[in-house]
């Protein structure tokens, strides 16, 4: 009754509706949203309509070649095509990330099921057209599906590596190097090995790792990284003298960019000064722009690990609860420089003016100026 | 027989094009004599022909010479193409022998280029980096472009009597004979400073600070542009250079570092204290001034405006110009006074500031009435969704004409 490509259309028709109805009721519905949608709709009805109406265009039976008779196989990629659809429009008004998936279904069948079509044509011996199709499509679809699988096995043993602790981690690492060495060794002493058992030994190790992949998703991250996503240990400046676990990991101590600084605070033989572009000699003050990010370079001279401080008076984080404004960089050692960016939008309160300084150096600091 | 109707076709197009060069006569001797009496303006403050100081001496020494090279071979290349043109239009003739693979011309026509260019390489050189030159700097001046208006702080300098940093915006302030160094930035987007008579341009990049050496001969207003679009009001950004002689210019610092003078009490001005308190101090600071109970008022424009800064009205009756110099304080004839006034007098008069006689109440007050009319800014509130609700320029404030009338009297305290 209803030929190939009208059901194709058909298929396409009622993602349309179904998608413009999860829209209207699930989704805040926007004028811009819904003539989209009812667009897509009614385009997608004409077409059907018409497909219906002319019969997919279908002539009669002796006006084809003798090759195409008969020889089309059932083809999964219509419906993945129409899922890709389906996935665009939902992703439109959801997340990229499904949008992406959905062209990327798109973009597949779009190559796959050309080339079927294709080779479905190039001869009326079945075996022959999928041997044309496998030779032009293998090449590009063992590679990505082996990535495909890959990037879920590593994912997977990602997600159990992030559940467990340290110490089990370890273990289980070497456990699975391993059984994985020893499966490769095996193999190798024993070609004669039936094409089944390996198989099934990967298809086995495949299978149990994304299971535990999915088992400790559902148990979550293990309780450090927890609580250092909740601390923000990384982000979370610590400004004091002494070195922090989480904030001094992983220190830059060059800078690459060679212009750009307001000053340059150097710490030499115990010594704090500070260097204006512009200004002859060492000074102990610098100005800096009211709602302007001033780049700062600090220079380490001296032996030891040393910070630069800026204190930025008081903020506000309550009602009545004020907090010291500070920022800083890291510990860097004798040589090292870094960069701190100071976004200073007021300026000091009288006699209470902002300074630069380096934790654990007694009278040493550079007053910053803000007009 | 084809030569004849060759010969006659040619004859026809002569012809055609001689009418239409008749036809467009008019409007090439018209243009001509435009761009011609266009050289003649006197009124040209920012002519980048007339240097007023080293630095744009330099570039003025550097393009003249290049300028009259250029303008040589591009007149003889002209006149060669015309009288090419003319001499052998086609009129049926045999085409003549083509010179294509004679290398001794083709050498030499390569040559004489690629020297003068070298020459040119060689002085232009020189100049850049004369002109990036900062070692010899005698005050430095950081200078802030956001939409669309130009911030000047001074930092402390006591060889100049700057004790504590000076802020001020529209008109840069410099001593004559002074080797400044401009630091330029920008809060918001890429601008570029330029003033012609005293250095040629400098983008204001936001994250870096780029140099800019001036330095001007006489005491005088020299004007500029900002030359790097920068959105709506791009062509109101304007900025002036005031020169004044070494004596002026401690002076003028002393007046800036003049603590502030609060109006006296039961008069306009005192009221219209009151009105700046409630309406202005959101995003213009006045260095000084209190509330009723002596805390120090702190703008914060940083909350209100999207480059985050709005200009420091200190001693704002010092300066010439305000809403990014696209306005003048004075009226035209008090203004025309200072412009025109010889270098020895200029001074006494620009730092004799705005009277109330030499006010431009008409700008002012149709400013403090509706700024957006009297400048294209982002500032209507219904639209300031991209900013975050966040004014790019000054709004309406919606001040009553009695308002107006009391801040204009606070206004003109600010000397």
């Amino acid at each position: 009754m209803f030929t190939p490509g009208s059901k194709y259309l058909i298929a396409i028709t009622g993602l349309s509706a179904f998608s413009l109805a999860l829209y209207m009721l699930l989704v805040h519905p926007s004028a811009l949203g819904a003539v989209a949608l009812i667009g897509l709709l009614a385009a997608t009805s004409l077409l059907t309509g018409i497909t219906l109406f002319t019969r997919d265009g279908h002539t009669a039976q002796d006006q084809t070649s003798a090759a195409t008779v008969d020889t089309p196989t059932p083809s999964m990629w219509p419906l993945v095509g129409a899922a890709g659809f389906s996935l665009v429009l939902v992703g439109t008004i959801t997340t990229p990330v499904v949008f992406i998936f959905g062209i990327v279904a798109i973009l597949a069948t779009l190559v796959e099921w050309t080339v079927q079509a294709w080779s479905e044509r190039s001869s009326a011996d079945v075996s022959y057209n999928a041997s044309i199709r496998e030779r032009i499509l293998n090449p590009i679809e063992y590679p990505v599906l082996a990535a495909i699988g890959v990037a879920v096995i590593i994912f997977s043993f990602s997600r159990v590596m992030l559940a467990i602790s340290k110490d089990a981690g370890a273990i289980i690492f070497i456990v699975a190097a391993s059984a994985i060495s020893l499966a490769g060794l095996l193999i190798s002493v024993r070609p004669q090995l039936k094409k089944s058992i390996v198989q099934t030994i990967a298809v086995l190790a495949a299978v149990g790792i994304v299971g535990a992949g999915i088992a400790s998703m559902g148990f979550g991250l293990r309780e450090e990284l927890v609580v250092a996503a909740e601390e923000d240990h990384y982000a979370h400046q610590e400004c004091g003298e002494e070195k922090s676990d989480h904030f001094d990991k992983g220190v830059s101590e060059t800078i690459s960019a060679t212009s750009g600084a307001d000053a340059t605070i150097e710490l030499a033989d115990g010594k704090l000064t500070a260097q204006v572009q512009g200004i002859e000699g060492l000074q102990d003050s610098i100005t800096v722009r009211r709602s302007n990010p001033s780049n700062i370079i600090f220079r380490n001279k001296d032996a030891g690990e040393f910070r630069l401080s800026a204190h930025l008076g008081k903020t506000k984080i309550a009602d009545g609860v004020m907090e010291d404004l500070v920022t800083c960089t890291q510990l860097i050692s004798e040589g090292a420089e870094q960069w701190l960016t100071l976004t200073i939008n007021k300026p000091a309160v009288s006699g209470e003016p902002y300074t630069l300084s380096v934790p654990g150096l007694e009278g040493q600091s550079i007053v910053v100026v803000v007009p | 027989m084809n030569h004849i109707k060759n010969a006659s076709d040619a004859a026809s197009r002569v012809n055609m094009l001689g009418r239409v060069i008749g036809r467009l006569k008019p409007v090439i001797l018209g243009t001509a004599g435009t761009v011609f009496l266009a050289s003649c303006a006197s009124n040209a403050p920012q002519d980048t022909w007339v240097p007023k100081g080293p630095n744009a001496q330099k570039i003025d020494t550097l393009q003249k010479p290049v300028f009259a090279v250029a303008g040589i071979i591009g007149l003889i290349v002209a006149a060669a193409v015309v009288y090419s043109v003319i001499k052998f239009r086609d009129k049926g003739q045999p085409i003549p022998k083509q010179s294509h693979g004679n290398p001794a011309l083709e050498i030499t026509l390569t040559i004489i280029p690629a020297l003068i260019l070298a020459v040119v390489g060689v002085f232009t050189f020189r100049t850049v980096f004369d002109l990036n030159k900062t070692s010899d700097t005698e005050m430095i001046i950081n200078v802030t472009g956001q939409q669309w208006w130009w911030e000047y702080d001074y930092p402390a300098n006591n060889d100049y009597g700057i004790t504590q940093p000076i802020i001020t915006s529209g008109q840069l302030v410099i001593p004559v004979g002074t080797k400044v160094l401009l630091r330029e930035t920008s809060r918001d987007v890429i601008h570029s400073y330029w003033i012609p008579a005293l250095n040629g341009k400098r983008d204001a990049v936001p994250g870096r600070i780029t140099l800019n050496r001036i330095e001007a001969d006489e005491p005088g207003i020299y004007a500029g542009q900002c030359t790097e679009f920068c959105g709506l009001s791009h062509a109101n950004m304007r900025m002036e250079a005031v020169a004044l002689s070494k004596e002026d210019f401690a002076k003028w610092v002393t007046n800036q570092l003049n603590p502030y003078v609060a109006p006296a009490e039961s008069t306009l001005a005192k009221e219209g204290e009151t009105v700046f308190l409630n309406q202005c101090t959101r995003c213009h600071q006045v260095n000084g001034l209190t509330r009723e109970d002596g805390t120090p008022v702190i703008a914060a424009p940083d909350e209100n405006v999207w480059s985050g800064a709005a200009p420091n009205l200190s001693h704002l009756m010092s300066r010439n110009t305000f809403a990014g110099a696209m306005f003048d304080l004075l009226t035209p004839e008090c203004r025309t006074d200072v412009w025109k006034s010889e270098s020895a007098s200029f001074g006494a008069k620009y730092l004799a500031g705005v009277s109330e006689s030499c006010l431009n109440q008409t700008d002012l007050r149709g400013w403090l009435r509706n700024a957006p009319e009297k400048k294209p800014m982002y500032a209507n509130p219904a639209l300031l969704a991209s900013t975050g609700g966040k004014y790019r320029g000054m709004p309406n404030l919606g001040l009553s004409e009695s308002d107006i009338e009391k801040l204009v009297a606070y206004l003109l305290t600010l000397k």
